[in-house]
């Protein structure tokens, strides 16, 4: 999979890159909003990880000037500005996701692969993971013939991170997924919950699937 | 004393007294004429009479017309100041920038107001500088902010450190993450404060907010054994914006979680009452006395300081709380019996 960083802060960008190389995608960086347009249109990208304050041309005008040419390269916006409104703006204007900063990386590059799966997501009623299932129909849980008793939110959380298994969820990613909030609640809403399906879905079974990355997320896998 | 009877006192003395030195002069001439007229000594009594007759017919009408007059014309005068005091005293941060409505006939009132609309105007400039500041620092500050998170994630993944080293790197990462909270809350008070936030009004169902609310904050408040109790939710609906109200809730009973003792309570209600959504969470925690209990709202404002660490947060939850209460053309309210109960009411208007 083959990304373009435009982000000016170089040490940011750095980082992204890393951290996306490291991961295996391959990656281009440009510092500037209209270097950025020439590179999507001489290079074909499949995924664009786009700042919104950038010099040359902002990142929301690249990303209206892209859409206009029917170019449908995924793109990830990312804003210091953090706030509700941009938020939509970046969402109506065309962007596949919007991720404020400061971000954790896992969080950053867990949303950039979901750029490339966008559309193929398996939308099958069955979800399974190691011996755990989840039937989405019948809304039903279960684990070495065991059921669980879940809550409403606490069956959406376990569906969002079982359709995103072996995957870093971000508490973001959780809290926007799972919440529909679009602000950071500034709890510990998400760990409390986690806490309590890992209760229900890990207790006295081996091997544990709900694991914590710390300073970055939750992952469930085998 | 007001001016206008101030005013009226003395031109009244200085009618009486002109009055006077007009009866006296008058006297004296009379006296004299009779004098002259009769080469004999003046009857005093005579000459007195005399002068009363022709001073008091027309000499008290015309006091009385003068006071009329002089204190028509005060006021008359004093109108505008008491229009300038009306129109000063509806002036609050909100709306420095509209301009009091002038005279333009050039006179001492009509260059107060001049001045007064300066001011404003000078008072409105320096609020536009505190804000654009806010918003520019918070904005300022998220670069780096982004740039030590990153390079610490990735010093994390890359070099081989000790588990004990790797647990420092991750509190350093929380407490970025807490310092991020901060100041994305300071961002969205200073666009607030500025007019920058729309709200998407719509017509909100608030009891199926607060009921799924209650549902989160009897997991949050789980780990201290504190009971939450819906204690009665009238189906109601109002207009307003979704994800701003979800917040409200959400900051109001994290609060009402986070400031309680172990083992405490937390209820809510929500009913009609008057035309209004009211919405009461009360706590059993330690409270606030009363002194402390008007600055509640304040931003960064922590009741107890000694024990301000032990409770995690940012400090500008009740603010927000606040915010978009007001925005919503609501109120808010906090009461605290400390160490018994402390309750916040919300009151919404219920279209």
């Amino acid at each position: 999979m083959r990304v373009l960083i435009v982000e000016d802060e170089k040490k940011t960008a750095s980082f992204i890159r890393k951290a996306l190389q490291s991961e295996g995608f391959a990656v281009d960086v440009c510092h500037r909003g209209d270097d950025a347009l020439t590179a999507v249109t001489t290079t074909p990208f499949d995924g664009v990880v786009l700042d919104i304050m950038l010099p040359g041309r902002d990142g929301l005008s690249v990303l209206r000037q892209l859409r206009e040419r029917n170019d449908h390269t995924p793109v990830l916006l990312l804003s210091a500005r953090g706030e509700v409104n941009e938020r939509v703006e970046g969402l109506n204007a065309g962007a596949d996701d919007y991720l404020p900063k400061p971000f954790a990386i896992a969080e950053l590059v867990a949303r950039v692969r979901a750029l490339g799966r966008r559309g193929a997501e398996s939308k099958s009623p069955l979800l399974r993971v190691g011996d755990l299932t989840l039937d989405t129909m019948l809304h039903r849980a279960q684990r070495g013939g065991k059921f669980f008793d879940l809550t409403a939110r606490e069956f959406r959380l376990l569906e969002f991170l079982m359709r995103s298994a072996g995957r870093i969820c971000g508490r973001m990613s959780i809290i926007e997924k799972v919440w529909d909030y679009d602000f950071d609640p500034g709890t510990n809403l998400v760990d409390v919950y986690v806490k309590r399906l890992r209760e229900k879905i890990d207790e006295g079974f081996e091997p544990k699937l709900l694991h914590t990355v710390r300073g970055a997320g939750y992952v469930l896998k085998e | 004393m007001k001016i206008r009877t101030r005013l009226t006192l003395w031109y009244a003395t200085i009618l009486i007294v002109s009055l006077a030195i007009i009866g006296v002069g008058t006297y004296q001439e009379i006296a004299e004429q009779m004098e002259h007229r009769h080469l004999r000594h003046p009857i005093w009594e005579e000459a007195f009479d005399e002068t009363s007759e022709m001073i008091f017919p027309v000499g008290l009408p015309a006091i009385f017309l003068g006071l009329l007059g002089g204190w028509w014309i005060t006021r008359k005068a004093l109108a505008p100041v008491t229009a300038l005091t009306r129109a000063v005293e509806s002036v609050n941060d909100g709306n420095l920038r509209e301009q009091l409505q002038r005279s333009g006939n050039g006179d001492e009132l009509d260059r107060l107001t001049e001045v007064f609309n300066d001011m404003k105007a000078r008072l409105d400039g320096s609020f536009q500088r505190i804000r654009e500041f806010t918003l520019h620092a918070s904005h300022e500050l998220k670069t780096p902010l982004t740039v030590i998170r990153g390079e610490l994630e990735t010093a994390l993944r890359e070099e081989n450190f000790t588990p004990a080293q790797k647990e420092r790197l991750v509190s350093q990462i929380d407490e970025i993450e807490r310092l991020a909270k901060i100041v994305d809350g300071l961002t969205l008070l200073a666009k607030a404060d500025a007019g920058q936030v729309k709200l998407k009004f719509e017509p909100v169902r608030l009891d199926d907010l607060v009921r799924e609310n209650v549902a989160d904050a009897k997991i949050l408040a789980q780990p201290q054994n504190i009971n939450v109790d819906l204690r009665g939710c009238d189906e109601l609906t109002i207009s307003g914006d979704r994800h701003r109200l979800r917040q409200l809730l959400l900051n109001l009973t994290d609060n009402a979680i986070k400031y309680n003792r172990p083992d405490g309570s937390v209820a809510i209600s929500l009913e009609r009452n008057n035309g209004f959504a009211e919405l009461k969470i009360e706590n059993t925690g330690a409270g606030l006395v009363p002194e402390l209990q008007p600055r509640v709202f304040d931003r960064f404002f922590r009741g107890d300081s000694s024990h301000s660490n032990a409770v995690d947060g940012c400090g500008l939850g009740l603010s927000i709380a606040q915010w978009i209460a007001l925005a919503h053309r609501g109120t808010i309210e906090f009461a605290s019996e400390p160490n018994k109960q402390t309750i916040v009411t919300v009151r919404l208007p219920n279209s």
